[in-house]
């Protein structure tokens, strides 16, 4: 009875160990990296061959950029292994703290970018026709072309029908 | 450049999303549709310009780029006023006149930050849509004759004016005013988008 006791007690803590590792949350500096605009193509390309990328370029004094981002969250929630969102913050440069706790009210726990450099090579290095107005969404497919891209906010329907697309092609 | 035609050749582009906006050397659309100022006035663009132009800016109370910007407004006012040409604010925020953006909004705007120059609604963003505009703030500057010389931002730096290193749109000015060729003609700088009614 004792081993009986002894075994199920030990399960229970290295499950709880487990569960404890997997809970780890993501750091700060991780969550949030710096992005040079000649780094964005690699950062899209490392992702080449294995999943879809979606693109979303928020900031959290942009009101549209925060209504649409619970969307973008679930559809990473939704297509875990094929595909990858990369939110993009453009906030200026002081309120980093602000983008890093909206991005932990959201539950966001998987790396993401903080805009740095000059705005012009910004906006070219990410798509040469966009117009620079926030919210701005890419969407490359496995295969590296870009299936659709737009400026404004979208509800989850539309981001939905795009990701599929590029998906499913 | 060819490569980018193709590319957009298969790149689906939602609808109605990103317009084209006015070209350099296109004449300024709408010239004649009167819009409410701040002052209580109808204005049109054809009467906010100068003689040797007009400098048109899409502007809003809800963006923090705008506000960032903002405190270069007067001195590029000054500066086009000193060589005849107009200057006028549009706001073209429609989805947002119930969130700071209404009529009465600017008003209060405008006699806080003292603007010496017009600040008109344009409702339904007809201009906005019109110019292809597509983020606040958004500049455009037109010659005498109303054709557009120079479009994008003010300069290259929101945050700081003592940072700036190009200012564009200054720059723009004066060698429009003097005859001479402007280089860049276009530029871009991230903004909020402007907030249109479906």
């Amino acid at each position: 009875m004792k081993n009986i006791i002894r075994c199920v007690l030990l399960a229970y803590i290295t499950l709880a160990a487990q569960r404890g590792t997997a809970q780890e949350p993501i750091s700060d500096s991780r969550l949030l990296q710096n992005l040079a605009p000649a780094e964005i193509d690699s950062v899209i390309n490392s992702y080449h061959g294995d999943k879809t990328v979606l693109v979303n370029v928020w900031a959290t004094w942009c009101g549209p950029c925060v209504e649409e981002f619970p969307s973008v969250v679930k559809l990473q929630r939704m297509y875990p292994r094929r595909l990858k969102v990369i939110f993009i913050s453009a906030d200026f440069p002081e309120d980093r703290g602000r983008a890093l706790a909206f991005l932990r009210r959201q539950g966001v726990d998987w790396p993401t970018w903080f805009k740095t450099g000059p705005d012009r090579a910004f906006i070219n290095s990410l798509w040469p026709e966009w117009s620079g107005a926030l919210p701005f969404t890419r969407i490359v497919n496995k295969w590296g072309r870009t299936t659709a891209y737009w400026e404004s906010s979208a509800d989850f329907d539309k981001f939905h029908r795009y990701v599929k697309q590029a998906l499913n092609p | 450049m060819s490569a980018l035609l193709m590319l957009g050749a298969w790149v689906q582009q939602p609808a109605g999303v990103v317009k084209d906006e006015l070209a350099i050397g296109e004449h300024a659309p709408l010239t004649d549709i009167q819009m409410k100022d701040v002052s209580g006035a109808m204005i049109s663009l054809e009467q906010a310009a100068g003689a040797n132009g007009l400098l048109v800016i899409f502007s809003c109370n809800t963006c923090p780029w705008v506000a960032r910007w903002e405190d270069r407004y007067p001195e590029v006012h000054k500066l086009a006023q000193d060589r005849n040409i107009g200057m006028i604010l549009l706001n073209p925020n429609e989805g947002y006149r119930n969130k700071g953006d209404s009529y009465e909004d600017m008003v209060k705007r405008a006699k806080e930050k003292e603007y010496s120059f017009y600040y008109a609604l344009d409702r339904n963003h007809k201009l906005a849509d019109a110019f292809g505009a597509m983020h606040t703030p958004h500049v455009y500057l037109f010659d005498k004759d109303m054709k557009l010389a120079y479009r994008g931002a003010i300069d290259d730096n929101a945050r700081s004016a003592a940072d700036v290193k190009e200012p564009w749109l200054k720059n723009a000015i004066k060698a429009m005013a003097e005859g001479r060729q402007m280089a860049p003609q276009t530029t871009k700088s991230l903004g909020c988008s402007i907030k249109r009614v479906k």
